[in-house]
């Protein structure tokens, strides 16, 4: 290596790692100063806990004035069902539609994707309504259905690139098989379906986790808040009291953080991979 | 979409195609049908309707929309929101766009360790929820904390510092950078895979012709991947003419101080919903949804017929 | 095992026509391998046969029951595909019984029908294997044995060995006729191989756009094709053609007249003074210093030295290049000319719609 590149190499370091830093700085400085007492998140934020200033008080307080495990099971419920739902009607619908030579799969097709570009929030509106005169407002079942409809056109879009790349002679050979149409796809392309869990994922359920609008819109009791609401709303009473409001941010961002950094390999594989080309 | 990928269709007796097609479909097409699209629809016909306070609808064709943009009590927010969802919008694709730009081809540099590192942590805020994200800026650059103003004046440049998000002045532009911290790491990714696409070969043969990374990098790379950026802008654009979260986490559905920070996300919010100054309107709400709604497919349209297609994408 | 009985099939994509009429009639244990440029309808064709593909127009039997409405597992077909398609996340033995779960066929049975083609073809020590362990000629084993297990009354082969490299092929190539001679089952084969349509066929069908062009025995193809089609494919390096009229008649015999031979006769039948011909040999049974009716000159202008043979290429007095194959070690110096003979049985005279006129 020439001296050259050599500096130009420990430049491009330099931007990469100040970049880095602006990135993880700030959620390490809020999750560093929620296990401080109050003096020392003022009077050094920047140093991280040491013995003596080393505090759970405000986790103490989270616990003990919110319903964080509710929120957080709420959460887990809502997003997982999601998922297994997004993924199954997904797949099936992404395989009719790139399998299935029928008359108006082009049309359905363009309808189905209209929800990629148009935002469900704008029927906010009717969705309420109808979730109130189901008898289903401030109750999960609503976000999980909403979420479904939310995530669909993404990730049919998704498994539909994902689907066409399974060889063709695959099903062929099923079919010559004597293997039932819906066996093929439950038993043939589904499980090689896998490596695109990780692509719907960063493009419906992530949103799903991180939404605020629809638990504002159509839960009302802490029963079925999610972490998000939760947190946002625990904040808002509490903004005076920085040991708990540290406490709350780090206690939403700690588990996506650390299912994030497992799982971020296959994460970015999925959003770096041929689906959005 | 493409050509079906079989023909075993075209000999399958009728019934059984349909069976199939409602079962692999209908599961699929119904939750959508009725909870995406038919609350769409049924929003814009709302919009048409007004409700007294007794909650007795009646149809009053385009007046809503007659009020929203013509009755000073309503327009004036409005179009307040709207210039401000233009200038959140015009914040991230002159800032958020071009660092994702420059990242990703810092990172596509050949020879470049740790890729996989910067990649992770630089995508983290991403994954995070606009909440938390609002709320630990709004703690950062708090003057009662002190951290952004101790920054600075570690730098020497302590004079600069003032409560940003509470100025009228500042305080969209502070959230609009806030949220492009959050999502740089979208336009990143999308651009970094499209230059992970693009055949070593075609950079090797720009390197015996003697061009350097650098010139490389705006004559061949950036024009390969220019249909990933448009892309990029447009996903930007649908965002952010839907965005809510963050300012009213950060800042109240009033979008303080004194509507500055007010985008068609919390204004359509307040109509719905009511708030400290007024109640809310679902039939206005829905006014402003589907007036919402032209925006973005305004922008989609002027991105289809104006930029899609003049753009050329090449093979490989 | 069962014969095959393809009528008037038609097969459109829009306003191309991929299959135009083909007609084909194959008997019960009869191997039969359709050949063809790239395109042709070969590949079409046999998925017609299994199934996946539907007709625009035209029958299929198979053992005398139509089967045009048929799904591909009513009609007693099994497919051998080109990428083999084994099933990625399923082992060996698996793959080979998955199929058979689904037209029931009990378990026991299962087992003895995988037991027996794994020992047929060797596959024993695979069973337990995925097919990302296995390597190519052992990947295309078990597509075969996937095949065999369905015990079918017609087997479809497309292109099963074109993507093993040179060796492996030969060596499945005699596998494959040898499961023929054991199975005694009705086979119909697609390939790229001329080696292997003439070493594994009984019959082979020539297709061209969509249509077929000729059929019948190895031999027969080789030595009496029906038109200029068939006589240009089948054989390697291609037949060299000349362009001819009919010179005179004379006594029933028609005098084949060329600038780039020397005249000959041959019987005149039906041809008239003035009709177009061309005239094909065959560079192998081009010979220096034999006898025969057929004689030509040429200026060599390249000799390329494949061990066994070597091919000659002349420069005829038209400027055009011909080829002819020399035997030995004694090969012919570029620019020396050569005087090259056929003899009668192995000149080939085509009329001007490019069909065979007997010599
Ligand atoms: N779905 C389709 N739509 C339109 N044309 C098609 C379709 N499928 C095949 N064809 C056309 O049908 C013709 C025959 O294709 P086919 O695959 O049968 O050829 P083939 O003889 O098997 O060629 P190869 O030797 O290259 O495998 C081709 O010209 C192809 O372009
Ligand atoms: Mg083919």
């Amino acid at each position: 290596m020439t001296t050259d590149q050599r500096a130009r190499s420990i430049g491009v370091h330099l931007v990469l790692i100040a970049y880095s830093l602006l990135a993880v700085g700030p959620i390490l400085l809020v999750v560093m100063n929620s296990f401080k007492v109050r003096s020392a998140i003022f009077g050094s934020p920047l140093a991280p806990p040491d013995a003596s200033t080393f505090s759970l008080v405000g986790y103490e307080k989270v616990f003990r004035s919110s319903h964080i495990l509710t929120y957080y099971s709420n959460s887990l419920i809502v997003t997982l069902v999601s998922m297994a739902l997004v993924l199954l009607f997904g797949a099936m619908a992404a395989w009719a539609l790139t399998e299935y030579r029928f008359r108006g799969s082009t049309a359905l097709a363009l309808f189905l994707s209209i929800g990629i570009m148009v935002p469900i929030r704008l029927g906010s509106v009717a969705i309420l309504n109808m979730m109130r005169s189901a008898g289903l407002n401030d109750t999960l079942t609503a976000l999980v259905l909403v979420y479904v409809a939310q995530g669909l056109p993404m990730s049919i879009f998704i498994l539909s690139e994902f689907i066409q790349q399974i060889p063709k002679d695959l099903r062929d050979a099923a079919r010559c098989d004597g293997v039932p149409e819906t066996r093929i796809f439950f038993e043939v392309v589904a499980p090689l379906l896998r490596p695109a869990i990780a692509t719907v994922a960063v493009f419906t359920i992530v949103p799903i986790w991180n939404d605020l609008w629809f638990p504002l819109i159509l839960t009302s009791s802490d029963s079925t808040h999610t972490v998000t609401l939760g947190v946002q709303q625990f904040l808002g009473q509490y903004i005076t009291d920085w040991n708990s409001v540290l406490a709350a941010l780090s206690m939403a961002i700690l588990p996506v953080v650390v299912i994030y950094v497992i799982l971020s390999r296959q994460l970015i594989a999925g959003l770096t991979s041929g689906a959005v080309k | 979409m493409p050509e079906p990928l079989s023909n075993i269709t075209v000999q399958m007796p009728r019934a059984k195609l349909a069976g199939l097609l409602l079962f692999f479909l209908g599961p699929a097409v119904a939750i959508y049908s009725l909870f995406s699209i038919y609350p769409l629809v049924a929003t814009m016909a709302l919009s048409t309707y007004t409700s007294d306070p007794s909650g007795a609808r009646s149809f009053v064709g385009l007046a809503n929309f007659e009020t929203l943009l013509g009755d000073a009590l309503w327009s004036k927010p409005f179009w307040n929101a709207l210039g401000n969802n233009l200038i959140f919008f015009a914040v991230h694709m002159c800032v958020q766009n071009p660092i994702g730009i420059a990242l990703a081809g810092l990172l596509s540099l050949p020879g470049v360790r740790l890729k996989g590192f910067y990649r992770t942590v630089m995508f983290l805020p991403t994954m995070l929820s606009v909440v938390i994200v609002g709320f630990s800026w709004n703690l950062i650059l708090s003057p009662l904390w002190g951290v952004a103003a101790g920054a600075l004046k570690a730098v020497g440049l302590g004079s600069l510092f003032a409560p940003w998000l509470g100025l009228e002045s500042s305080a969209l532009v502070t959230l609009s950078l806030m949220s492009v911290w959050q999502f740089v790491g979208i336009p990143m990714m999308l651009i970094y895979a499209a230059l992970l696409n693009i055949p070593e070969e075609l950079i090797d043969a720009a390197r015996v012709d003697g061009l350097g990374q650098f010139r490389i990098f705006f004559h061949i790379k950036l024009p390969l991947v220019l249909p990933t950026i448009s892309l990029v802008s447009v996903l930007t654009f649908v965002a952010n003419f839907n965005a809510f979260d963050l300012i009213y986490s950060v800042k109240g559905a009033l979008a303080g101080p004194n509507f500055t920070t007010d985008i068609l996300g919390t204004f359509f919010y307040r109509t719905f919903f009511g708030n400290q100054l007024q109640l809310g309107n679902p039939t206005m709400g829905a006014a402003v949804a589907t007036v919402m709604f032209f925006i973005i497919l305004l922008g989609l349209c002027l991105y289809l017929f104006l930029v899609q297609r003049r753009i050329r994408r090449y093979a490989f | 095992m069962a014969n095959l009985r393809i009528e008037h099939l038609n097969k459109r994509y829009g306003a191309t026509t991929v299959l135009n009429d083909v007609n084909l009639s194959i008997g019960d244990g009869e191997f039969v391998v359709l050949v063809g440029p790239s395109g042709c309808g070969k590949s079409t064709l046999l998925r017609m046969i299994a199934g996946l593909d539907g007709a625009s127009g035209g029958d299929i039997h198979i053992a005398d029951k139509l089967v045009n409405t048929l799904a591909p597992a009513e009609r007693g077909i099994a497919m051998v595909f080109q990428s083999y398609a084994l099933y990625p996340h399923m082992n060996v033995r698996k793959n080979m019984t998955f199929g058979l779960k689904f037209t029931g066929v009990p378990p026991t049975e299962r087992e003895r029908r995988v037991a027996k083609a794994a020992r047929m073809l060797r596959l024993e020590e695979l069973l337990e294997r995925y097919p990302r362990d296995l390597s190519g000629g052992q990947r295309q084993r078990v597509a075969i044995g996937r095949a065999i297990v369905r015990e079918p009354a017609v087997f479809l082969f497309d292109e099963p060995l074109s993507n093993l490299d040179a060796a492996l092929r030969v060596s499945t190539r005699v596998e494959i006729a040898n499961l023929h001679r054991l199975l005694k089952s009705t086979i119909v084969y697609v390939t790229h191989d001329q080696v292997e349509a003439m070493t594994l066929a009984d019959r082979i069908v020539v297709m061209n756009k969509g249509c077929i062009e000729q059929v019948g025995k190895p031999l027969d193809l080789y030595y009496e094709p029906a038109n200029l089609f068939v006589a240009g494919f089948i054989g390697s390096p291609a037949m060299n053609f000349f362009e001819a009229e009919v010179g005179g008649i004379e006594g029933g015999r028609a005098r084949v007249a060329g600038t780039a031979f020397r005249n000959f006769d041959m019987p005149a039948a039906s041809l008239k003074v003035g009709d177009a011909l061309t005239v094909g040999v065959r560079p192998e049974h081009l010979v220096r210093g034999g006898a025969g009716p057929f004689l030509a000159e040429g200026i060599v202008e390249l000799v390329e030295r494949l061990g066994e043979a070597s091919f000659a290429y002349l420069r005829r007095v038209d400027g055009r290049i011909f080829v002819a194959e020399v035997r030995g070690r004694q090969t012919p110096a570029p620019g020396e000319t050569v005087t090259l003979v056929a003899a009668s049985p192995d000149v080939h005279v085509f009329d001007a719609l490019g069909l065979r006129v007997a010599t």
